[in-house]
């Protein structure tokens, strides 16, 4: 029941700071591959990434928080990622999406593709499929926030 | 009359004509005359003692496409950037990761790998076992290394 008095939120700096970062993570505009397809959709109307906060896909590493690795990182490409990464600003998080990315998937025998994106940069979420659907990925975002927040997985 | 080797039919429906390599160029400039104005596709075949090489050819008009083959036993074959300016990307590939020579090509550099990679990937002699790496210099240019801990 509503009174109308106000009341009082207890809360440490420290777990505002969190609850503002986790629910304000850009994303970088960054497909590599065919899962850039699935990375797409879920800022559309769908699924919409909007509500956990991650407003929108930043053209820009300098604007951004969170990479998703999206699709093969062959070793022409690892450099630049590392550089993109580079230039994101503190704190950054990466999120690796697909197989490819996660062990080199069907490309694991290949002489061109990286074993794992996690050789060039940290990586704070795996998603793995092939690819995976939206619905991972965004569950993947929402794990993400959880572990800005510092809280365990149910 | 350029001379073919052997002539048949794809499962698609294509001609397929196998010439000698001095031939080829003779026999690519008939077919342009002949309205084949497009250079669809070049491959490489890896026979093990011989390389194959594959030309699609398109005719705008007729949307018809012919198939050249040739053979070469020192990877070397002549090269078509005289006919069709298309074919300058399409062998720099082929010598890229199959490491077919083609004469007569204004700048053969590798199209996708750094220049001083081993080997070409596509060959069936490439050996796999021997990971190559690659990281980019101060002047933004990649180079590969067989060193793990340089580059990726």
């Amino acid at each position: 029941m509503k009174t109308g008095d106000g009341g009082v939120l207890t809360t440490t700096l420290e777990k505002a700071m969190e609850w503002g970062r986790s629910n304000s993570l850009w994303p970088l505009t960054f497909g590599l591959a065919c899962c850039a397809i699935e990375m797409m959709a879920i800022q559309a109307s769908d699924l919409d990434i909007s509500r956990f906060g991650s407003e929108i896909f930043r053209n820009s590493p300098r604007q951004s928080d969170l990479m998703i690795v999206a699709g093969t990182v062959t070793k022409k490409m690892a450099p630049r990622v590392r550089r993109l990464y580079d230039e994101m600003p503190y704190p950054k998080y990466v999120i690796a999406m697909g197989v490819c990315v996660i062990q080199g998937g069907p490309y694991n025998q290949g002489y061109s593709v990286v074993l794992g994106v996690d050789k060039v940069v940290p990586v704070d979420v795996y998603v793995p499929g092939c690819p995976p659907t939206p619905e991972a990925l965004t569950y993947g975002i929402m794990l993400l926030q959880k572990k800005i927040r510092n809280e365990t997985e149910r | 009359m350029v001379e073919i080797l052997e002539e048949s039919k794809g499962k698609d429906g294509r001609r397929i004509l196998k010439v000698a390599k001095e031939n080829l160029i003779a026999l690519m400039a008939n077919l342009k005359d002949q309205g084949f104005d497009h250079l669809s596709l070049i491959t490489g075949v890896d026979r093990k003692d011989r390389l194959e090489v594959v030309y699609h050819v398109h005719s705008m008009k007729k949307n018809e496409y012919i198939v050249v083959k040739t053979e070469t036993l020192d990877e070397r074959v002549p090269s078509l950037t005289s006919l069709y300016s298309s074919a300058n990307w399409d062998e720099r590939e082929q010598y890229d990761l199959m490491g077919i020579i083609f004469e007569g090509h204004p700048n053969l550099k590798r199209m996708f790998l750094p220049e001083n990679w081993a080997g070409h990937p596509l060959r069936k002699n490439y050996d796999l076992q021997k990971v190559q790496y690659i990281n980019m210099d101060e002047n933004g240019e990649d180079y590969a290394t067989f060193d793990s801990g340089d580059g990726w």
